[in-house]
């Protein structure tokens, strides 16, 4: 039996790379905090309780199928299997941009504490196979 | 890997505020570079722009210096008649940079700075978790 069968091992996997898209998402906004017309992105709430998902425990991603060999894949399309979400924005500056640094600093530290939580799950949880195993 | 793009988003971010940073104290360092002659025109305030670019090859939005624009509004006029600039009244051109803006975009870099400062740290933090993973 592989790792990836293992319900709450690919659950946690999810959530990891949940975690990370969130990350890279909320690094373009702070990067882009002085860019004219830029607005902050987010992701949506990772929801497990959708049946198929929780069936597998992954997010299947979405993406264009390519017809012919001699079409070049879409960017941005295939990458990112979750959800985004625009936020609601309060405060837009002058020059259109509306990021705003305290909040992104919030979000970057609750999604630090989420990634915690999930990595040290995941190490509870190989520790309890390798319990199983007698290892320990 | 994701978070090794958040990486390098957030350096993207430092390095566009170092150069604002630059072109800031270029404005300072010139506040009262006055013409060598009287028909000529002193120290004209610069301006950065930013401007959020697709890389391709990491599918990301990183953020560039834009091109440097030049402050169009007029300069200030200093009555010194003795200076070798000064027209016939009497009256020197002085450059349109007013510190106290140059100072409130100083402080402004710096928060954007310090914020992309932040983004990198807490990557860090989620990587180091990640290869804790294996020492379990």
């Amino acid at each position: 039996m592989a790792f990836a069968d293992i319900p709450i091992l690919s659950m946690l996997r999810t959530r990891l790379d949940w975690s990370q898209a969130r990350q890279r998402v909320l690094a373009e906004n702070v990067a882009n905090s002085d860019t004219p017309r830029f607005r902050a992105h987010d992701l949506a709430p990772l929801k497990f309780d959708d049946s198929p998902l929780a069936a597998s425990g992954g997010v299947t991603p979405v993406s264009l199928s390519r017809t012919d060999s001699g079409h070049i894949e879409g960017v941005g399309l295939s990458q990112s299997p979750f959800k985004n979400a625009n936020t609601r924005t309060f405060d837009v500056r002058p020059t259109g941009n509306a990021v705003n640094l305290e909040e992104e600093m919030m979000k970057v530290a609750a999604n630090q504490m989420d990634f915690q939580t999930a990595t040290a799950l995941y190490t509870r949880s190989l520790n309890l196979i390798k319990t199983a195993l007698g290892k320990r | 890997m994701d978070l090794l793009k958040t990486l390098t988003i957030a350096a993207s971010g430092l390095r566009a505020q170092a150069g604002r940073m630059r072109i800031i104290s270029e404005n300072i360092a010139n506040a009262d570079s006055t013409p060598q002659n009287p028909g000529a025109d002193p120290y004209r305030r610069k301006i950065p722009t930013f401007r959020s670019e697709l890389d391709r090859s990491l599918d990301t939005q990183l953020v560039e210096l834009g091109k440097v624009q030049t402050d169009g509004s007029s300069f200030r006029m200093k009555y010194e008649p003795g200076h070798p600039a000064a027209d016939s009244n009497g009256n020197v051109k002085y450059p349109n940079v007013n510190p106290l803006i140059e100072m409130t975009d100083m402080r402004d870099a710096q928060r954007s700075y310090e914020a992309n400062i932040n983004v990198i740290s807490a990557t860090r933090r989620m990587l180091q978790r990640t290869i804790d993973i294996l020492k379990a």
